[in-house]
């Protein structure tokens, strides 16, 4: 029998460390995550929200509090991710 | 041509457990292997299928994402960036096929210049 990992298990390993989101569009999410539930909404924490604004260039906004991410959106999910700044080499402009 | 029975149709008014769920894609056979993912919302990635569940969230290992043109962001480019381990949400996935199951044809839309 193969042995495979669950995803939701793979989710569930990742609370309480950074998680990187990747949502539908080109906007991704970096956040400690705290909890999620079936349909994959998240708690985050500390949440730093990259999207990019009317020219294209990518804003980064810090969100303050927990948010609740709604998992509609939710495409990609990587535990212990750092966030686009580690790989990409995009431009990039820090928004408070 | 008789009509097959679908699966999920119940015989009689007994309300019988439902037959259980196969998955049409037969994911334990691409266990380990490279795969190609579409998702909805026009990300692509490729990476080494680690596991599912039969709403087919997956995981990837060594993943990489097809990064897309900047100009034109419908255009997906050959270049990618590394994500590692990741989860592919069930929901958002449109496509799952062995990484070396596609290859690009000669676009057959291109309507002929002479009638």
């Amino acid at each position: 029998m193969v042995l495979t990992i669950l995803p939701l298990e793979l989710i569930d390993k990742a609370i309480g460390s950074k998680i990187w989101i990747l949502m539908r569009g080109q906007t991704e999410i970096v956040g400690t995550l705290r909890g999620f539930d079936d349909y994959v909404n998240l708690v985050l924490d500390d949440a730093v929200e990259y999207s990019p604004d009317v020219h294209g260039e990518i804003c980064k906004t810090k969100l303050e509090s927990e948010i609740l991410l709604n998992g509609n959106h939710v495409t990609i999910l990587i535990p212990g991710g750092d966030g686009p700044e580690d790989s990409m080499a995009t431009n990039f402009k820090a928004v408070e | 041509m008789s009509k097959e029975k679908t699966p999920y149709k119940s015989s009689g008014t007994s309300a019988s457990a439902p037959p259980k769920k196969e998955s049409i894609l037969e994911l334990n056979r691409l266990v380990d292997a490279k795969v190609h993912v579409k998702c909805l919302g026009g990300r692509e990635v490729v990476g080494t299928l680690k596991g599912y569940d039969e709403l087919v969230n997956l995981v990837l290992d060594d993943t990489e994402e097809y990064l897309r043109d900047p100009d034109d962001l419908s255009k997906i480019t050959e270049t990618t960036r590394k994500l590692g381990l990741v989860v592919v949400r069930g929901t958002q996935v449109s496509l799952v096929s062995p990484q070396d199951g596609m290859e690009e044809i000669a676009n057959p839309f291109i309507a002929a210049d002479q009638d």
